[in-house]
């Protein structure tokens, strides 16, 4: 941070380049801090070597990074550093996942296609990206077909829903006829086992695991704030 | 006020006695209670507008077109005050800016994703319209100038504090400083447009509110790089560049702004703007920084508005928008709601008006004219600024045609835009879809071991 600091206060004429060392206070970066001796050389282009360049910061050496300067075409002036290494992988071409390159058994394999996706969006979010003006990443989640989206998240969540409820109605529904003697269909005509069943429904659809209890506390309070802050000035009036 | 009973106007009276019965509606409050005013005699209604920026000239210039004495104090006429410097159409029109005080005009503009998916918005603007970017000296000067033309009296001065009478019927003193001497104005009314660190606010006990932090610095660019900027505005999103808002690159006069800002983080502020650097890189390679300049955005309304006879408009009230956080046009627009409150209350300066005037006529009309609006922006500030999977989701909502269409429309016309039922509910139900799927995306994420991620992509 102070580094930083430093830099903008003293070279306030020319864009202040990016050191190395500052690097190391971003809060956001902990995938590269953990190899501190490569620092020195991910401010190289790298990503010309080999496929991938999530292999290349891993195993490169110093004479590879030489090599890369060398070999690298790129106006990369000594100041003007890029921050990390780019994303690259074969099947991500111009912006966007190639399809054809995902094929399984003659049909897009679309599972891999979200992994890819995800394992991207994950190295973006360590590693950010400037924006390419030449390669426009056109690539988003709705070309992906709404039946892959649920086939791989919505079917096992609604199987795991669907038998709680099971379970739980079941159970409530032999321990209410065990007391009362009302069965199943007689139950269902009465109002407080309808309110029943549905605060039962609820509470499966809502609370899935422990913390979305206090998840969705914590949301009536943050929905409603922001409206009290422009009623405050109403509150005088009432307490006149 | 008790002492003036007039037989016809008894409904009056009780207005302002706490019966709980009588809770009238507006219609018939406004023309009855103003007469319970107390007249002012020989002279008319004076008012003091602290602040002369948007909000504080347009408050002025009503206020002086309705028939008030009033008196502008501004401490820094020549300041260039940090800001982004964009106004909808609508301003143009009601306040009537002249053209040549625009800068340019962004007809374009990109946002981009965390992971970089850029969407052009602006696909839908038709040929006329446009954001027009300023510069905020120029438009304040211009309009402080011709609230003076209207009559306003400019005190170049610095606003050291200001006085709260004790008795109801005692005018508020203003204390200043102009040429290194005190000096004090007392007035009948304080309309304080001074900004995110009001005094007037502090004076009256306006209570405080969260601010956000924006920084931004300007950047003088080659001239082909420049071109790329000529009517294109930036904007990007994602956790390296804030936490909780935007980051941008607005094209000025012959510069760039590249700036972001936070409420929530502000000791990293100076991160995010590396942040922000890097992710424009090549587009700003090469480039000169010529200032560095930051600034406080109020993020709600302060808990009083009104007291006594002082209203606060503008920034000062914290009128500023979530998500967008646009400031200048409801700056000037509650200035001048405001002035025009006033002298409806005062009926063109010859009666004393009260704070039940001031919370009648400006405050109701404003918080049931915008309130929705601030509203909305609020809940979509919630829903798309909270984490990158948000707003992944809310980049490739902007990618649709409709939703640009209704954007910019809301924007440039300050109107809710008229859309049709069909497409309004393609919108929702296509937000809900992006909304999960990149929810999705991103509980994977978060479940991603990153030493798989070393390993051979694919």
């Amino acid at each position: 941070m102070t580094s930083s600091m430093a830099f903008l206060s003293s070279t306030p004429t020319k864009l202040p380049s990016f050191s190395p060392s500052s690097k190391t206070h971003f809060p956001i970066n902990p995938f590269l801090s953990l190899k501190p001796q490569r620092y020195h050389f991910a401010s190289v282009r790298a990503a010309e070597i080999g496929s991938g360049a999530a292999v290349v910061v891993e195993e490169k050496k110093d004479s590879e990074v030489k090599a890369a300067e060398e070999g690298n075409g790129a106006p990369v002036a000594a100041e003007v550093e890029e921050v990390g290494v780019k994303f690259e992988d074969p099947k991500w071409v111009s912006g966007t996942w190639d399809l054809k390159q995902f094929q399984k058994d003659g049909a897009t394999d679309w599972d891999a296609v979200i992994d890819a996706e995800v394992k991207r969006r994950k190295w973006l979010e360590d590693n950010p990206e400037s924006s390419n003006n030449d390669f426009p990443v056109v690539f988003d989640t709705s070309i992906i077909p709404w039946w892959a989206w649920m086939k791989r998240f919505h079917l096992p969540e609604a199987e795991l829903l669907n038998g709680r409820a099971a379970m739980v109605g079941f159970f409530m529904a032999y321990f209410v006829d065990s007391l009362t003697g009302v069965g199943l269909v007689d139950q269902m005509g009465n109002f407080f086992c309808k309110t029943l069943l549905f605060v039962a429904v609820a509470g499966v659809l809502l609370i899935r695991k422990n913390e979305d209890i206090d998840t969705l506390k914590k949301l009536i309070d943050e929905t409603t704030f922001y409206d009290k802050q422009w009623q405050a000035t109403w509150q005088d009036e009432k307490k006149e | 006020m008790a002492a003036i009973t007039h037989p016809l106007h008894s409904l009056t009276l009780t207005f302002k006695t706490p019966n709980p019965r009588f809770t009238p509606l507006p219609k018939l409050t406004i023309s009855a209670t103003s007469t319970s005013n107390r007249h002012i005699s020989g002279r008319k209604l004076t008012a003091a507008v602290i602040g002369g920026g948007p909000a504080g000239s347009s408050a002025a210039e009503a206020l002086a077109s309705g028939g008030i004495e009033t008196y502008l104090f501004e401490r820094s006429p020549s300041g260039a005050k940090p800001c982004g410097g964009a106004i909808p159409l609508c301003m143009l029109e009601e306040f009537s800016i002249p053209p040549d005080l625009i800068d340019r005009k962004v007809t374009h503009m990109k946002i981009i994703s965390p992971s970089n998916l850029t969407v052009d918005f602006g696909k839908t603007l038709k040929p006329n319209e446009y954001i027009s970017m300023l510069r905020r000296e120029v438009l304040d000067s211009y309009l402080r100038s011709r609230a003076e033309s209207k009559g306003v009296t400019l005190v170049k001065a610095l606003v050291t504090n200001l006085d709260v009478p004790f008795q109801p019927n005692q005018p508020y003193i203003v204390n200043y400083t102009v040429n290194n001497r005190m000096k004090y104005l007392p007035v009948d009314v304080v309309v304080g447009a001074d900004g995110a660190n009001s005094r007037v606010a502090k004076a009256i006990g306006a209570g405080d509110y969260a601010c956000a932090i924006a920084f931004q610095e300007r950047i003088k660019l080659p001239d082909d790089k420049m071109e790329y900027y000529e009517n294109l505005a930036e904007m990007y999103v994602g956790n390296d560049v804030s936490p909780d808002f935007y980051a941008w690159v607005f094209p000025k006069c012959d510069h760039v702004a590249v700036g972001t800002g936070t409420v929530s983080s502000k000791q990293y502020i100076k991160q995010y703007q590396q942040g922000v650097r890097s992710r424009v890189h090549p587009k700003i390679a090469g480039g000169k920084v010529i200032k560095v300049e930051a600034h406080p955005i109020p993020e709600h309304p302060r808990p009083v508005r009104v007291r006594g006879r002082v209203a606060l408009v503008g920034d000062a009230a914290g009128y500023v928008t979530k998500c967008s956080g646009e400031g200048i046009y409801f700056a000037a627009k509650s200035g001048r709601m405001c002035g025009e409150a006033i002298v409806k209350a005062s009926e063109g300066g010859h009666r004393m008006i009260d704070e039940s005037d001031l919370k009648r006529e400006y405050l109701k009309e404003w918080d049931s004219r915008y309130k929705m609006t601030f509203r909305f922006l609020d809940l979509l500030q919630h829903v798309f600024y909270g984490s990158n999977a948000a707003r992944e989701a809310l980049v490739e909502l902007c990618g649709d045609e409709y939703v640009q269409r209704m954007t910019f429309e809301s924007y440039l016309y300050k109107k809710l835009a008229k859309g049709n039922s069909w497409e309004d509910f393609k919108m929702v139900s296509n937000t809900i879809g992006s909304l999960i799927r990149c929810k999705l995306v991103g509980k994977q994420m978060e479940a991603f071991d990153p030493n798989v991620l070393a390993k051979v992509v694919g």
